[in-house]
């Protein structure tokens, strides 16, 4: 795709953006839809850069910033180190993989009350749900990564005497990058998704505990507010994860 | 043999046994080969489909086990890859997607971590053997089938093997590149001096391009009959349809042809 196209692109999806908000505003501010169940954009935004003054709401934003973190930072790694084992070994996919296949397919949230009862409703319980959330689609994940490399381009390596340090890094890492890198953003977004998840169900703090209050309480404005951030959180980082992929993949495509 | 003083041998390969274990039972690949191949030679290995002889190239190059005999190339007993001996290319040009054509050459001697100026420099010569001096910096999708095979050859050739083992590396190709691969082939191969083994299952090929043919019948995977190729070298294109080449062709042809006992 050339720069032009590229752009065209790129005009055509904020075009979007920007009639999917106008048409918010619109229909909110014509009472097409009752303004108290959809209060126009602007009002959310404007709602939004005050709680971003409000210490309250920003510990909120911390305490739910940090177990995501702190989430992602676990289940990722594991994920994919335990799909790279996994695909790497046919005896264990023969075992595992039907297993995994199975608990892929529960839903996890079902299994909440069972979460709260064993590590009640702290930071813990929220993060290990987000983990066990994040784990069954990072793992399958990571066993697709090792499928993805081509067994000719093995063959070619040891033909010409690659070691095995030498296959992995440099048969295995680049041919896996891209899968890779759709593992952190399926882990990013699995694991904010079991955060704010875990704290509308029980918790002390977080943005979660927020939106569950607000929703509560009919306060729409504040409520989308919230969850416009935790929108606009999670694109913006995604966006950036596979930004840093486009960047490296073409310094690896011009350096040696 | 038609050449005058006996050239050692680069390849001995003395009694190589390979058998698979399958439901069926013990499936025999190859049964007691042996063959060798003199210092700067040409030899085709042509046979029917499953006639082991991918796998026979595939222990040449200590890719596999023999699970008996042994292979000796240039007087080392192959039992692993020995990539200083041996350069081999593939029936696909299995390069790194996203390498470089030069890249993609250099990767033997990346492997062995040598000095990066050193490395272009070889990579480039190599290049320039196989016409492709103006496409280093090319990446593999934007080069043709044909010039994607002549990277791989480049490839093969760019630790100076005393040998290159070349499995139907023209397999893949359209009819016309292919013709046109062989005449090259020949010039890389007579610029370069290696001896080459090349498996192949088109009879023209395997005789247009060897100085010997080593024909090869399935179940078990033997060595049925060894033919010298008298064509006059430079070949040319004109010798395809040669008499001569002709009767070789069909020689071959009954050979495979016809059950063996």
């Amino acid at each position: 795709m050339s720069a032009m196209t590229s752009w065209r692109v790129r005009g055509g999806q904020l075009m979007i953006i920007a009639g999917l908000a106008l048409a918010w505003e619109a229909a909110a501010r014509s009472r097409m839809v009752d303004p108290d169940v959809l209060p126009p954009l602007s009002r959310v935004v404007t709602i939004l850069w005050r709680l971003l003054h409000d210490s309250n709401f920003l510990d909120d934003v911390r305490i739910t910033g940090f177990e995501c973190l702190l989430a992602f930072a676990i289940v990722v790694p594991l994920g994919l180190a335990v799909g790279f084992l996994i695909g790497e070994s046919q005896r264990l996919e023969r075992t595992l993989g039907g297993p995994l296949q199975l608990l892929m397919s529960v839903p996890k949230s079902v299994f909440l009350p069972v979460f709260v009862l064993m590590f009640g409703i702290g930071i813990a319980q929220k993060v290990i749900f987000a983990i066990v959330l994040a784990f069954f689609i990072v793992v399958p994940t990571g066993i697709a990564a090792v499928h993805s490399v081509p067994r000719g381009l093995v063959t070619v390596a040891r033909a010409f005497g690659a070691t095995r340090a030498q296959i992995y890094g440099r048969i295995y890492l680049p041919a896996m990058a891209p899968l890779i890198v759709g593992g952190i953003r399926l882990g990013l977004i699995f694991v904010v998704h079991g955060v704010v998840f875990a704290e509308m169900y029980g918790s002390t703090g977080g943005i979660g505990r927020s939106i569950l209050t607000w929703g509560e309480a009919f306060q729409m404005d504040y409520l989308l507010a919230a969850v416009l951030l935790v929108l606009v959180a999670t694109v913006v980082l995604n966006e950036s994860i596979q930004a840093a992929e486009t960047h490296m993949r073409a310094r690896q495509g011009a350096a040696a | 043999m038609s050449a005058g003083a006996p050239a050692p041998d680069v390849v001995v390969a003395r009694d190589v046994t390979k058998s698979f274990a399958t439901a069926a039972g013990a499936f025999l690949a190859l049964d007691r080969v042996s063959l060798t191949v003199p210092d700067g030679k040409f030899v085709s290995i042509v046979g029917p489909s499953g006639c082991g002889k991918s796998t026979l190239l595939q222990i040449v190059g200590g890719l596999a086990a023999a699970t008996s005999g042994e292979v000796l190339v240039d007087g080392v007993r192959i039992d692993e890859p020995r990539p200083d001996k041996i350069g081999i290319v593939f029936q696909e040009p299995l390069l790194l997607p996203w390498k470089s054509a030069r890249e993609n050459v250099e990767f033997p001697l990346t492997l062995r971590g040598e000095p990066t100026g050193a490395r272009q420099a070889r990579a480039q010569e190599l290049l320039a053997l196989v016409g492709l001096a103006d496409f280093a910096d090319s990446l593999p999708h934007q080069l043709s089938g044909g010039m994607r095979q002549r990277v791989a050859i480049a490839r093969g050739l760019v630790r100076r093997p005393r040998m290159l083992l070349m499995d139907e590396p023209f397999a893949a190709l359209d009819e016309q590149t292919r013709t046109r691969m062989w005449g090259e082939l020949l010039q890389i191969w007579s610029a370069s001096r290696a001896t080459v083994l090349f498996v192949t299952h088109s009879l023209i090929e395997a005789v247009y391009l060897a100085d010997e043919v080593l024909v090869m019948a399935a179940r078990p995977g033997r060595i049925i009959e060894r033919i010298e190729v008298d064509l006059p070298r430079p070949r040319t294109l004109d010798m395809l349809g040669s008499p001569a080449l002709g009767e070789m062709r069909n020689r071959i042809w009954h050979l495979i042809a016809e059950p063996q006992p």
